[in-house]
């Protein structure tokens, strides 16, 4: 499991998260809808992953750990938390 | 249609061709610059004009075939045939909106459609302004909603894009709320710019499931890519700029020397020789003026939007720009000039009639007559050639059609073939050039579809893999010749035997006394070959038989040489000018009668006797040679035999090869005539090619020695 609640209270995302846990993902949030996702750990994160996060909006504890989703995802990701 | 548009037409078409000419050389010697340009150019230029009358799909089109040729210009990458071949495609799509626009006065539906959405577009360079010099290419993704099931991740496809300059994501419907949301369904618009080319970007998104829309980008008016340095090159030089303003007195040559040398380098390695040399240069200016200052201008150039200075300025052709001196003028104009200048020839043809009879009556004006009427026949003839140049064209406006048919011949036959065109600048009347095209090419097909072996039987043979075609025109006198020769194997002599025996053409009987060069020459007969298989090999139900209407219809000739195992040649003799014919007069039982001036070889008086009979038919031996010779008014029913005279006049005329006599009572003189071809009750008559109008206003009948000599 790549996605869990840490003992921080925070959603975390570890490893390669796979299009699976997009739905686990959403349960965490559904659950805990002001909870913080932190994605330090995140080494790779799918479609259905990032979707979640663009959809949720929740806070993000960054920066990835994945230079691609550092460079090009996270700031598509901040700029829906702004808007 | 305004007139923007019909213009706009005009120009259009003129560049699709310089643009397919220049491809089809380029994709034979890729390295040809100067041709490269040209092409580059007209694509440009077809862009701007599509621009100014708004047809954004063809400004599209264009433009990203321009990049190609763009990238290949700056040597990012090489001009395969795969990307000529893409260039040619999108110049077949221009021609077919142009068809289209011509026929409707409209632009093609598409279009409403490709402007519909480029909003997207806009949107992610408005966004990006940063890196707008370096993109290439843009494009939109909206996966299909059920991707992941089929194991898709749209993201990590798009952020692996080559050269990724700029990623938006957007949700394609607004997102649900969370309850509602269903993880499993793609709901995303991924738009990204790139400095990858189209084809790289098409490359990498292979396979994708959902809609892609690709642009290529060009560099924006005010900040073109400069050079058109990769964005790794363009970083290192800007590095340099930030170490030279790091320079110190003390460490200044060294910081120099490196910096400059890391351009250099740079430069070098992007193919920019010429340019590196330059930024060499500024090193030197840098370190004996003890400053930074020229090495880092020539560098900032090198990354300026503006064009670079920096570059050799290319070497200015010295040929005068054309199209400034040309004139469009209507061609029914030209035309209507034509028929003016042919009805002052016959007007000058009367005035010389009357100056003669002035003559023959001892008229006082004679004299003066006859001057004024020299100088009348010297003015109309030069109005009359000036006027026939402006119906001139050069034959490259049909043969420049052919390298595009014969690489479309040779892919779909799979028969590597090469053309060659030679003489291409050979001018004809418009008229003549303009019929060209379906003979030619029905020739043309002729000779790949059966003519040219299989690559298998070519090595069995030891020919050469690539079979060659060539196109020769030539201007012989008054006639144009074209020549289409192939080195295939030659017509089958058996093949044609049979064929004509089976379908009538000859008898068996015929066949036998047949010389292997009229058995060639059977190939032209009416029904030799049938429709069916016409259709079959041309699709355009034209025979060879109807090649050789087209082209007699024009006066011309053809005609077909083979050698058995080396090739064919067929040959166009083709007059220069359809409306102008020289013709010489002669008489026969008092009537007169005009034969086509390039048709004479000589006139001769014989002493009667030298004439003898053979069997039926009469000849000479003029100059160690039997011509045979026909009496003129013999062989038109004027009467039966021959007259008794101790001389006899000869017209010695030479027709497709074939030399005969024809004797007539008086020679007259020479006339330069407007040829009306026989019609009405008239049309079949046997031995007469056409009539004109002498000056006092009788018909003259000229002949067609052709038909009167078989």
């Amino acid at each position: 499991m790549t996605i869990k609640i840490s003992a921080a209270g925070q959603i975390e995302l570890t490893g390669i998260c796979s299009s699976e846990e997009g739905e686990v993902l959403l349960q965490h949030l559904l659950a805990s809808p002001n909870m913080m996702v932190n994605w330090r750990g995140c080494e790779a994160a799918h479609t259905a992953v990032i979707q979640v996060l663009m959809a949720a909006r929740p806070r993000l504890l960054g920066p990835p750990a994945d230079i691609f989703l550092e460079k090009w995802v996270q700031p598509v990701l901040a700029a829906t938390m702004h808007t | 249609m305004n007139e923007f548009i019909t213009q706009f037409l005009i120009e259009s078409r003129e560049f699709v061709e310089q643009a397919t000419e220049g491809l089809l050389v380029l994709e034979q010697s890729p390295h040809d610059v100067e041709r490269l340009d040209s092409v580059f150019r007209a694509f440009h230029t077809l862009k701007g004009g599509a621009g100014i009358v708004e047809f954004t799909a063809m400004e599209q089109a264009v433009h990203a075939a321009e990049e190609i040729l763009s990238a290949a210009r700056s040597g990012k990458r090489a001009l395969t045939t795969a990307l000529v071949g893409d260039c040619l495609a999108c110049l077949d799509q221009v021609v077919q909106w142009l068809d289209i626009l011509e026929q409707t006065g409209e632009f093609p539906s598409s279009v409403a459609k490709a402007k519909a959405d480029e909003s997207w577009l806009a949107a992610i360079l408005e966004a990006n302004p940063g890196v707008r010099p370096r993109v290439t290419t843009a494009m939109q993704f909206i996966p299909d909603a059920d991707c992941f099931y089929q194991g898709e991740d749209p993201i990590a496809r798009v952020t692996a894009l080559p050269a990724l300059l700029a990623l938006d994501i957007q949700p394609v419907a607004a997102w649900p709320s969370l309850n509602d949301f269903d993880p499993y369904k793609c709901n995303l618009v991924l738009t990204a710019l790139t400095a990858a080319s189209m084809s790289e970007v098409t490359a990498h998104m292979h396979g994708h499931s959902g809609t892609c829309e690709m642009r290529a980008i060009g560099p924006a008016q005010s900040t073109p890519q400069a050079l058109g340095l990769p964005s790794q090159a363009r970083d290192i030089l800007s590095a340099q700029l930030v170490l030279l303003g790091h320079a110190t007195a003390a460490n200044f040559a060294g910081f120099v020397a490196s910096a400059g040398m890391t351009a250099v380098n740079v430069l070098r390695s992007c193919a920019h020789a010429e340019t590196a040399a330059l930024v060499e240069q500024s090193i030197g200016q840098s370190l004996t003026g003890n400053s930074t200052e020229p090495l880092r201008n020539a560098i900032a150039q090198l990354l300026s939007p503006s064009p670079p200075t920096l570059s050799v300025a290319t070497a200015v052709s010295g040929k005068p720009d054309a199209a400034a001196q040309t004139l469009r003028i209507d061609a029914r104009r030209v035309d209507a000039l034509v028929r003016l200048t042919g009805e002052l020839t016959v007007a000058k043809n009367a005035a010389g009639h009357v100056a003669k009879l002035a003559q023959e009556q001892g008229n006082a004006l004679a004299g003066v007559l006859k001057e004024r009427q020299v100088v009348l026949d010297r003015l109309v003839a030069e109005l009359q050639e000036s006027v026939l140049g402006m119906r001139v064209l050069p034959l490259r406006t049909v043969l420049q059609r052919f390298p595009r048919v014969v690489r479309e011949m040779s892919v779909s036959l799979g028969k590597p073939l090469a053309l060659e065109i030679e003489g291409d600048d050979t001018e004809a009347d418009k008229a003549i050039v303009e019929m060209l095209f379906e003979p030619l090419l029905h020739i043309v097909r002729n000779a790949v579809d059966h003519g040219i072996e299989s690559p298998g039987e070519r090595a069995a043979r030891g020919k050469p893999a690539t079979a060659k075609i060539r196109i020769r025109a030539a201007r012989q006198a008054d006639q144009v010749i074209i020549e289409i020769s192939d080195d295939g194997g030659g017509i089958d002599l058996a093949r044609v035997r049979e064929v004509a025996r089976t379908r009538g053409v000859a008898t068996e009987e015929e066949l036998r006394e047949m010389s292997d060069a009229d058995i060639v020459d059977l190939v032209f007969a009416a029904g030799f070959s049938t429709a069916a298989k016409v259709t079959e090999l041309s699709g355009r139900g034209v025979g060879m038989d109807a090649v050789r209407t087209a082209v007699e219809r024009i006066g011309g000739r053809v005609s077909i040489e083979s050698r058995a195992g080396l090739g064919a040649t067929v040959r166009f003799s083709l007059p220069f000018s359809v409306m102008m014919t020289q013709v010489m007069t002669v008489e026969a039982s008092g009537q007169m009668f005009g034969v086509p001036l390039d048709a004479i070889v000589e006139t001769v008086s014989v002493p009667r006797a030298a004439i003898s009979g053979i069997g039926a038919a009469h000849a000479i031996v003029l100059r160690n040679r039997t011509v045979p010779v026909v009496d003129l008014s013999n062989v038109l029913g004027l009467r039966e035999t021959m007259r008794d005279e101790t001389n006899t006049t000869l017209v010695i005329t030479a027709f497709a090869g074939q030399v005969g006599g024809l004797r007539v009572d008086r020679i007259g003189e020479r006339l330069e005539v407007i040829l009306k071809p026989l019609d009405g009750l008239l049309s079949g008559m046997p031995g007469i090619t056409g009539t004109t109008l002498l000056g006092d206003g009788r018909v003259l009948l000229v002949l067609d020695i052709g038909e009167l000599l078989q």
